[in-house]
């Protein structure tokens, strides 16, 4: 069982996952000015590289690198309400940019069966644990949605790229959000009957065939992500620098 | 004891698919198949069974079901699940976890059972099921085949006493279909009650102790599988029932000479990520053929028709259009793909706006008289997903006629149709191969291919060895390619 997850790649428990989430939120927060967001950003990605999501993270930082770039330009050289305009907009990103990428290794490396049982272990209700169970699992199926909606719409001559949506933009949306709510919702309705009918609802608490603890790796991470919210907020304070 | 006493049930909003006066028992041990046409209750009645009505599908319900004297409506769901496992249509998405083993384990996790019993019970069913090579592997690269194996391992580690199956062949090709039979045997053997839900009779006929026929929601008639063997072809179509017997199912004694070549392929090389699919594939394909296309799953089918669709992008050789070379671009324009899933290609809020969909100046009497054609006049106002899957899959037809292609894929385009669909979309096949379109379809169906097919391709590592034509001469090796078994099983 273990051979596969151990091979190499950070394993961590998702309670210690959910917590480095709620770190993440609150360093975004209290990011004294843009370096520090990349800083986040670029801890992030070395969390993400050890747990093998090498391809993902390259991705993420050369596009906020990107986007960072772009951020000092319109600081230095835009006026008036477009300067305005666009800091708002920037300002929100940089707020979300580090969670979203965060949530996004927390998503893919988390197996359904191991978030429940810590779930359970931390004593979350189960009418809160179950639909973010069936989030989690619905993820994976959209990948494969993607792929059938985008030959649909090859097909009736929408393309699906950026060019398409730029050009036509209500169509496009229309032809990918319509056969995805429809398949989205059919999916949640097996989904929830297959765990129903194989007894999900039952109030004792679940076992898990894949032992979860926190080991040292999680309380590394952890300690990490602590100190780097305390040194934010030491800057922020005026202790330091 | 499974007991139904005077059980009625009508879904809330909805007219198909209730019961009436339901009396039925099954005694501990049994195998009984229920079938009939769709929407004549046979889903319904598992439903009762495992809890789900009342429980998740809302709905008025009389009369009561009793499981070994309990009545199931006052058990919990989770109590329920311990007696009575679940098997559904769909393996894509009858899963919750990521990986096959914690998907084996998921059943017995939520009955808590402690982990060093839990790695025990898993062992035990990969050994029973013989499902050592699907251990530890990610669920999204199994095939529906292996997808269904897993669904079963999952419900059989929790050992219920009642099985249930809702067409659990839908979606299987025919060695799954063979497997799926030994799963069951297996649990038969071990004195399970087993109750199917099915429109593919032919696998069952040997399992089965009683065959319950419903029609509109009543049990029409019981039969032994000897007296069910008796009906004649004619009743039991007239009953909208599949083959019992794949053996008394004959290709056509002749076809009509092939008309000359419009589609031709020269030494086309298919590959996926940098692996080789299909290599070297010559062919050709005349207006009006309708090629049915076999091979396992994996063998290249779905690269294949991504590819003729023009919707493949890695591939060498040459393909042509009346002897002109014709590029991607220019095939995705000529092509048009029935997907088995036809949900993906509605994309508009009616039929009428569905067939004008995309098209810039869309020409209303054309659009007019496609709708008449194919029957779908009636429904032009209607909501595409509101539809019945037979005429959903007619109106993605109207979109490609309307669109003016002619070269059309269906993939399993009869997967959980009962008698009377299966018929009616092989008359659609017809006329549209009367007009001169190209068909290709991807099926495992061989009562389908019987019927509308005039040749079969058939992909094999990653070739194509055979090229069959779809007459009695070629019996033997149709029979081989879609492992209808040499009726000695009976």
């Amino acid at each position: 069982m273990s051979g596969k997850r151990h091979k190499k790649e950070l394993w961590l428990d998702p309670r210690a996952k959910l917590f480095l989430i709620l770190m993440c939120v609150l360093s975004s927060m209290f990011a004294p000015s843009l370096a520090y967001q990349f800083i986040l950003v670029m801890l992030i990605a070395i969390l993400g590289a050890f747990c093998g999501k090498w391809k993902y993270v390259i991705k993420a930082v050369c596009f906020y690198a990107v986007i960072c770039a772009l951020t000092v330009w319109i600081m230095a050289e835009m006026t008036g309400t477009l300067r305005t305009m666009f800091i708002a907009f920037l300002g929100l990103f940089h707020k979300v940019y580090a969670c979203g990428t965060l949530a996004g290794i927390v998503l893919t490396t988390t197996k359904v069966n191991e978030f429940l049982s810590a779930m359970n272990r931390v004593r979350a209700p189960k009418k809160l644990v179950i639909p973010m169970a069936v989030m989690l699992r619905y993820i994976p199926t959209i990948q494969e949605d993607w792929r059938y909606i985008t030959d649909a719409m090859r097909m009736r001559d929408v393309s699906p790229s950026l060019a398409g949506f730029l050009t036509h933009p209500g169509m496009t949306v229309e032809c990918i959000y319509v056969p995805l709510l429809m398949a989205a919702s059919k999916a949640a309705d097996d989904l929830s009957v297959a765990s129903v009918t194989r007894g999900i609802e039952n109030p004792n608490p679940r076992t898990c065939l894949v032992q979860i603890k926190c080991g040292i790796s999680d309380w590394g991470v952890m300690a990490v992500a602590v100190a780097y919210l305390i040194f934010e907020l030491c800057v922020r304070g005026g202790v330091i620098g | 004891m499974i007991e139904f006493e005077n059980v009625s049930f009508s879904y809330t909003g909805q007219e198909h698919g209730g019961l009436r006066d339901i009396n039925l028992k099954i005694s501990d041990g049994e195998c009984v198949l229920f079938c009939g046409r769709s929407g004549c209750g046979k889903t319904t009645i598992t439903r009762l069974v495992n809890g789900l009505i009342p429980q998740f599908y809302q709905g008025e319900l009389h009369g009561r079901v009793l499981v070994d004297g309990q009545e199931i409506s006052n058990i919990p769901m989770y109590q329920i699940a311990a007696k009575v496992g679940s098997v559904f249509q769909n393996p894509r998405t009858q899963f919750f976890n990521v990986d096959t083993d914690s998907e084996i384990a998921f059943g017995i996790e939520n009955e808590a059972r402690p982990p060093k019993k839990l790695a025990e019970r898993v062992e035990q069913t990969t050994e029973d099921l013989h499902i050592q090579k699907l251990r530890n592997r990610n669920i999204f690269e199994l095939s529906g085949g292996e997808k269904q194996k897993i669904a079963f391992a999952s419900v059989y580690a929790m050992n219920p006493q009642i099985y249930l199956l809702d067409e659990p062949s839908s979606n299987l090709d025919m060695t799954s279909i063979q497997e799926l039979k030994e799963h069951l045997r297996l649990i038969k053997k071990q004195g399970k009650t087993v109750l199917i839900a099915e429109h593919r009779l032919y696998y069952l006929m040997e399992l089965a102790d009683r065959i319950v026929y419903l029609e509109k929601g009543e049990i029409k008639g019981i039969y032994t599988p000897e007296e069910f063997w008796q009906l004649s072809e004619p009743d039991r179509e007239h009953m909208g029932l599949r083959a019992v017997d794949l053996q008394a199912v004959f290709p056509p004694k002749a076809h009509l000479p092939a008309p000359p070549p419009v589609l031709e392929l020269r030494n086309v090389t298919l590959r996926y990520k940098k692996q080789t699919i299909l290599h070297d594939i010559e062919l050709s394909a005349g207006k009006g053929e309708v090629i049915g296309v076999v091979g396992h799953n994996g063998a290249g089918k779905t690269t294949f028709s991504r590819a003729l669709c023009g919707l493949h992008k890695d591939c060498d050789g040459q393909f042509l259009w009346e002897s002109e070379p014709i590029e991607r671009k220019e095939r995705l324009k000529r092509s048009y793909m029935v997907m088995q899933d036809v949900n993906y290609e509605l994309f508009a809020d009616s039929v009428e706006a569905e067939c004008s969909f995309g098209i810039r100046n869309p020409d209303q009497t054309l659009v007019n008289a496609t709708l008449e054609e194919l029957g779908l006049t009636p429904y032009r106002e209607r909501h595409p997903n509101t539809l019945s899957g037979g005429q959903k899959q007619r109106v993605a037809v109207a979109v490609s006629m309307i669109c003016g292609k002619d070269l059309l894929v269906f993939d399993e385009p009869t997967s959980g149709l009962d008698f009377d669909s299966m018929t009616q979309v092989a008359g659609l096949i017809q006329r549209l191969s009367d007009m001169g379109k190209v068909i290709f379809i991807v099926t495992h169906d061989f009562e389908f291919v019987c019927r509308t097919c005039s040749r079969v391709l058939h992909f094999d590592e990653g070739e194509m060895p055979d090229d069959v034509p779809v007459t009695m001469d070629a019996l033997p090796k149709l029979r081989e390619l879609f492992s209808v078994s040499d009726g000695k099983e009976r």
